[in-house]
């Protein structure tokens, strides 16, 4: 190769370098990128956490806005390129996927994800429930936390514990997200009482929760009735054999006036109209 | 000094011995007729729950039983006047408890209405009539201090009925809770056998061989005596009498007002920032210190400087209770409103200490049974109408500081009413006086001239 032909060469290699390269950098120009902050896992220990999200595209935006778990925060819309969103003290209900949200005007919106994790932690559920037997108990709990647990019950008998065993066909349990529900059909008042526990499980950790389910028998209230029942009967007769012992030796000190007349008291009160006889 | 109204008994009424047994039997049956009302409430939520009912279809469960309670008075003063007052408490006990064992098997909350309502009700109107009739009876000099610890019963009973009801509902359920609080109402019978009827001469007794002399004459007169029932039934003379008129009329005043506040003190309360669980405890605070003031209230009234002058120290009660709601909107604190709650509680129990001595007062043992009568079944439109009307005033102006003013305005009238209606009343009443005591002394006069002549 001659030394002109070899320059020749390097010259259009290089062209082409620098054509592919001003192709690569018109093109990243029409989809805008952003930079985010790292998804995250939340401790317990966690100060103010600060979301944050970068557009780094050419073109500004219209206006950006956070969303969480797919709904828009309210007050969070902004026309910056750099916007935040802050968690004070994250807890628990803070755990979800976060977005923020760019739109253009002659674009469409671009948007990134950011997850704030956290294992599940359960806040809602009755510590006990009293139900007569044939009736249905509903026995629930709700959890924070993301991603959402998998949840599972058991039955605490005799301290081991046990799946719950549906052969009679009357347990139905429903879960969504951060809620489960587990619905017993038909009460029995043998073998349904007991402990029941809910478990949330997601891959950062595992949460159980114990309700205590009591079932009533409907003829219970029978035997405190029957107690009742045979004090007012003893305390009538006692009071009506009382009166009947009393009553001859009342009916003999009886002339028209009743109860013990005789007194020594002269106290007749002088401002009452009342006239008495001081007998004895 | 005003006259206490002749002594009609002809005897001397024990005013002790057996009396206080009277008393707690009394006692037992006033406190389960004023309390049940409001402690039923406490199980609303679960029929509400069970029988798919609103809230305001299970509030009139205790409103038609406090309605029927108050407008059973008349036909338990006749039965009181005829039979006397231990059958009379027994069948109310009875009554109560099968309205409550029947209630537990129901379905429908009409079903309920009629058990708990209208059954129930009828049962504590029979109590609490027979109750107050027999206390008149036994007791003369020391009636206030009777009627003070009679109408303990009430906060008494309140206390004691509120958390053992709560018990029963955590233990049994809402159905068996009643079935065993029918039982319990059965108690009545027992403090229905404690009142002993006092055997009068000349007057129809239960008990006894003077019952077995009077019972032909009652055989061959039935249609004379149906007829003398019916004019007892509504004895509208009754309004002819001066005293009458304005107890009647001040007392109506006093209970337009006084259970507003005791509903809604507890929203108030949480309206200005308290807590719930605080805001509840106001209403025990009230009823605790109700519990201790009613007999004490009586023991004053019994002693020998207030008892000429009760029918003042009953209107005194009146405004101090007025006064004190006129007075609770002043200041947003809590300490503020427990020292409102206690002056409530204290005088809303001086004023129940005195309502039914200073009718006794009015009246005389002989006319009260009916005088009662009258007196609640009137009474059962004011208490009725005042709480709604209450809370139509705070609807309105969204403000709870004028039901406070309302209330207190239209007590403290009703107090200054009898205050000044009782000392024209009095005045009268000496003036009648003087002019019988002229009349006689003229009769004998002459009969002495008369004497002296043909002597």
């Amino acid at each position: 190769m001659t030394p002109g032909e070899r320059r020749a060469a390097v010259m259009s290699y290089s062209v082409a370098i620098v054509g592919a390269l001003l192709l690569q950098s018109v093109s990243s120009q029409n989809e805008p990128s952003i930079s985010t902050s790292e998804h995250t896992t939340l401790s317990k220990e966690s100060g103010t956490y600060t979301l944050q999200c970068n557009l780094t595209s050419s073109s500004p935006p219209q206006e950006s806005y956070w969303m969480k778990n797919g709904e828009e925060i309210p007050e969070t819309r902004s026309p910056n390129r750099q916007t935040e969103y802050k968690l004070n003290k994250p807890r628990g209900d803070d755990a979800g996927w976060y977005m923020c949200v760019y739109t253009f005007e002659m674009s469409p919106p671009a948007n990134a994800t950011i997850d704030i994790r956290s294992a599940p932690d359960i806040i809602g559920h009755k510590r006990s429930e009293n139900k007569n037997e044939g009736q249905v108990a509903v026995l629930y709990c709700k959890s924070v936390g993301y991603p959402h647990p998998a949840w599972t019950w058991h039955k605490f008998d005799d301290g081991v514990h046990r799946e719950i065993d549906n052969t009679s066909g009357r347990f139905f349990i429903n879960s969504r997200d951060n809620y489960t529900e587990l619905n017993i059909m038909d009460l029995d008042i043998v073998s349904d009482p007991g402990e029941y526990h809910c478990n949330a499980t997601n891959m950062f950790g595992s949460r159980d929760q114990m309700i205590l389910l009591r079932v009533r028998s409907n003829l219970a209230p029978l035997w405190p009735l029957l107690g009742v029942l045979a004090e007012i009967i003893i305390l009538v007769v006692i009071i009506v054999v009382y009166e009947k012992r009393k009553k001859p030796e009342d009916l003999q000190d009886d002339d028209d006036s009743p109860g013990p007349v005789k007194t020594n008291s002269t106290n007749n009160h002088k401002d009452k109209n009342l006239r008495q006889r001081n007998t004895n | 000094m005003p006259p206490a109204p002749a002594n009609e008994l002809g005897y001397k009424p024990l005013d002790g011995g057996w009396g206080w047994m009277v008393v707690v039997g009394a006692h037992i049956s006033i406190g389960f007729a004023y309390s049940t009302p409001k402690v039923l409430s406490i199980f609303f939520k679960e029929i509400q729950e069970n029988l798919e009912a609103s809230s305001s279809e299970i509030a009139w469960i205790s409103s038609i039983m406090l309605a029927v309670m108050y407008a059973g008075g008349p036909v338990s003063s006749l039965l009181v006047n005829h039979f006397g007052s231990r059958p009379i408490v027994m069948l109310g006990g009875l009554l109560c408890g099968v309205s409550m064992v029947t209630a537990s098997f129901g379905n429908s909350i009409v079903y309920l209405y009629l058990c708990i309502g209208v059954i129930g009700g009828c049962g504590l109107s029979l109590n609490l009539n027979a109750s107050l009739t027999i206390i008149s009876k036994y007791f003369l000099i020391k009636r206030p201090l009777a009627n003070g610890l009679a109408m303990a019963g009430s906060p008494v009973f309140l206390c004691i009925l509120a958390p053992v009801n709560q018990y029963l509902l955590d233990m049994f359920g809402w159905r068996g809770s009643l079935l065993i609080l029918g039982g319990l109402m059965l108690n009545c019978c027992v403090a229905g056998a404690l009142m002993r009827p006092v055997a009068q001469p000349g007057r129809r007794s239960t008990s006894g061989p003077l019952n077995e002399v009077e019972k032909p004459p009652n055989n061959t007169k039935p249609k004379i005596d149906c007829m003398n029932r019916a004019k007892t039934f509504m004895d509208f003379t009754f309004f002819k009498d001066r005293g009458f008129v304005i107890y009647l009329i001040g007392n109506v005043l006093f209970i337009f007002g006084a259970y507003a506040p005791i509903v809604f003190l507890s929203a108030y309360a949480i309206d200005q920032g308290v807590e719930e669980y605080s805001a509840a405890y106001l209403l025990s605070i009230m009823g605790f210190v109700d519990m201790f003031v009613r007999p004490a209230t009586g023991l004053i009234a019994s002693s020998k400087w207030i008892r000429p002058r009760i029918q003042y120290f009953f209107s005194f009660a009146m405004v101090f209770n007025g006064t004190c709601h006129l007075l609770c909107p002043l200041v947003n604190s809590y300490a503020f409103l427990v020292t409102y709650a206690a002056f409530f509680g204290l005088s809303f129990g001086m004023v129940f200490a005195l309502i039914f001595e200073c009718l006794m007062d009015l009246m005389g043992n002989q006319r009260f049974p009916s005088a009662v009568g009258l007196v609640t079944i009137i009474e059962c439109f004011p208490m009725l109408l005042g709480p709604p009307a209450a809370g139509l005033l705070v609807d309105f102006f969204d403000d709870y500081r004028y039901l406070f003013f309302m209330c207190g305005s239209v007590i403290v009238t009703g107090g200054l009413f009898l205050f000044v209606m009782n000392i024209y009343n009095y005045y009268m009443l000496d003036k009648e006086k003087a002019a019988k005591v002229r009349e006689l002394n003229q009769i004998t006069m002459e009969n002495q001239d008369q004497v002296n002549i043909s002597s």
